[in-house]
């Protein structure tokens, strides 16, 4: 460490080029990962929300909730564990004609997911045509007691409250009652049509057997969202890659402060230093560039997040951030290996007689 | 009573047609408070016998004992340990590390062998000797030729080593530089009681040895 510290302090130029581009890499793939993050969970927000474990679907709807429509024979007696679920993608306008994509999730009162909902503005959905809808949407002008109509119908919905986490495929969620939905996805209201979407359960061991229904985990479900899982493995695909650059880059780097140095660690070793000492110096460098680069990285990346707009989908997530720090100090801690052949196996007897 | 002894020391170079016989039958010892000279010209096999001396090489054949200890017969760490405490290496170039100062270069052998080294008031005589003192803080580019030499000098005494080894310690240097260093690595050995022993091919140092030995052909015979 003592020769790791000398030499970054006198050479700060060089550890200062080497420190800069760890920050470089380092940003990168913490906004990136805040970025994989943000969008996960704009993904998965809702679901997340619900405390589900399993989702029973019709089996022709492709694991899709919004294409699925399982009748009551088929949802069987509910349980206090078990809820309705109707979902539909639909188009909302207000009064000013502004459009908006969103999900409708229609709800009955009396269950776990709509008892459970966390309102941070207004109430709940206590009747007809009614909506909870995303906080996002205050951005957008949209206000308590504003009106929406829905997929051009001449019906007028209220917004009765705001809640938190309600996003869906990235598109904002409202919440309104199942007999809402019905209208709105057509299905009719005799005692064969369909009740809902989905049957969800809080219950891990919840299993429909019914003819035609097929029963899901909650993970299978977020996995078969439209682009969800593309977008991720993207993501994770690109952050491998720059691990894996960042790796070869520390790599060159601290090989060629290395090369400089085996003059130095010649005598050294003629001296009778012991190798294990020159090694020890090689990774202490490679960590302590590494760390004040992550470090750097982390700071700047924090200082991001303060001054990132609300409306960016990006999520800071700490431990997932350290996370990623610790595997950019791994890959500098594997990239200084490289050098240590060539320390290890330095001739002193080189440095006699030259 | 001789701090380094070498008896019978062969050493080849590769093998086969190629096998080149670099030293012959050396016979060499040095006492503690002389200055050995070991004068030669280029490709005499001086820088071979300097390195199977300093423990960095291991002779063909024939025995080498430092502080009667068999040097050649030593695995790695205990030569490692052996050149730490008891040779100082004074290297013809890249004495010092060029990212630590004077003071520094002495700090990291302290970490390195905590124990066994001059006191602080030893080192402080011996840079004042040297002329040093005052060139503490700072950094090997920072100081002339000369001075990184000395500085190599008390770097090398510092671990109170028994045997001072000087690789051509007056290369480039002007006779009265030459004079200089002669004088300075006599009065060492006397003082500070080490073997110094000096490799060079500038017989200008030659009016400072106790014993001079001249090495031709891979073959060393004492002159005086």
């Amino acid at each position: 460490m003592f020769l790791a510290l000398k030499e970054i302090k006198k050479e700060k130029l060089r550890s200062g080029l080497v420190i800069g581009m760890i920050i470089l890499i380092g940003y990168l793939i913490f906004i990136l990962t805040s970025l994989a993050l943000g969008l996960a969970r704009e993904n998965t927000a809702a679901i997340n929300s619900w405390n589900i474990n399993k989702v029973a679907l019709n089996d022709n709807a492709n694991v899709d909730m919004r294409q699925s429509l399982v009748t009551k024979k088929q949802a069987r007696q509910l349980t206090e564990n078990e809820a309705y679920l109707g979902e539909t993608s639909v188009v909302a306008k207000n009064a000013g004609n502004k459009k908006i994509s969103a999900v409708f999730v229609g709800l009955e009162d009396n269950q776990f997911i709509a008892q459970n909902l966390k309102i941070s503005q207004g109430h709940k959905v206590n009747g007809p045509n009614q909506l909870v809808v995303d906080d996002s949407l205050k951005d957008k002008g949209f206000k308590l007691n504003s009106t929406l109509y829905l997929n051009g119908s001449k019906t007028p919905y209220k917004i009765v409250g705001f809640t938190k986490n309600a996003k869906l495929n990235i598109a904002p969620v409202f919440y309104g009652q199942l007999d809402s939905w019905k209208t709105l996805r057509g299905v009719g209201t005799q005692s064969t049509a369909p009740v809902a979407s989905a049957i969800v359960s809080k219950n891990a061991k919840y299993n429909n057997n019914q003819t035609s229904v097929q029963t899901y985990t909650k993970q299978q479900i977020i996995n078969k969202l439209p682009g969800y899982t593309a977008q991720n493995n993207t993501f994770v695909m690109m952050i491998a890659f720059l691990m894996v650059i960042s790796l070869v880059i520390i790599a060159v780097f601290l090989y060629i402060l290395t090369m400089q140095k085996l003059p130095n660690y010649a005598v050294l070793r003629a001296q009778g230093i012991p190798g294990k000492v020159l090694v020890g110096a090689t990774i202490s460098q490679s960590f302590l560039l590494v760390v004040s680069g992550v470090i750097a990285a982390g700071l700047l990346t924090a200082l991001t997040a303060v001054i990132m707009p609300v409306t960016v989908p990006m999520s800071f997530d700490v431990p997932i951030l350290v996370f990623a720090g610790i595997g950019l100090l791994v890959m500098g801690l594997l990239g200084s290996l490289v050098s240590l052949k060539s320390v290890l196996n330095v001739d002193p007897v080189k440095v006699i007689g030259g | 009573m001789s701090i380094i002894e070498i008896k019978d020391v062969d050493h080849f170079y590769g093998t086969g047609s190629a096998r080149f016989h670099a030293l012959h039958a050396i016979n060499f010892a040095a006492d503690a408070g002389t200055l050995n000279v070991i004068s030669g010209p280029s490709g005499s096999g001086k820088s071979t016998f300097l390195a199977i001396m300093g423990g960095v090489l291991t002779p063909t054949s024939g025995m080498v004992t430092i502080n009667d200890k068999r040097y050649d017969q030593m695995g790695q760490k205990q030569r490692d340990a052996l050149r730490l405490d008891e040779i100082g290496f004074v290297l013809q170039s890249y004495k010092l590390l060029p990212y630590l100062t004077v003071a520094d270069q002495f700090k990291f052998v302290e970490k390195v062998r905590p124990e066994g080294n001059v006191s602080q008031v030893e080192n402080k005589e011996i840079l004042e000797t040297l002329g040093i003192s005052s060139l503490l803080n700072k950094y090997p580019g920072e100081l002339s030729g000369g001075q990184q030499q000395r500085v190599a000098i008390a770097r090398a005494l510092y671990t109170d080593p028994a045997i001072i080894l000087a690789d051509e310690p007056t290369a480039a240097l002007d006779s009265s530089r030459v004079t200089e260093v002669g004088t300075l690595l006599k009065n060492l050995a006397l003082k500070y009681n080490k073997a110094v022993i000096v490799v060079t091919h500038d017989l200008r140092l030659t009016d400072f040895a106790d014993h001079l030995y001249e090495i031709e052909d891979g073959r060393l015979t004492q002159k005086s």
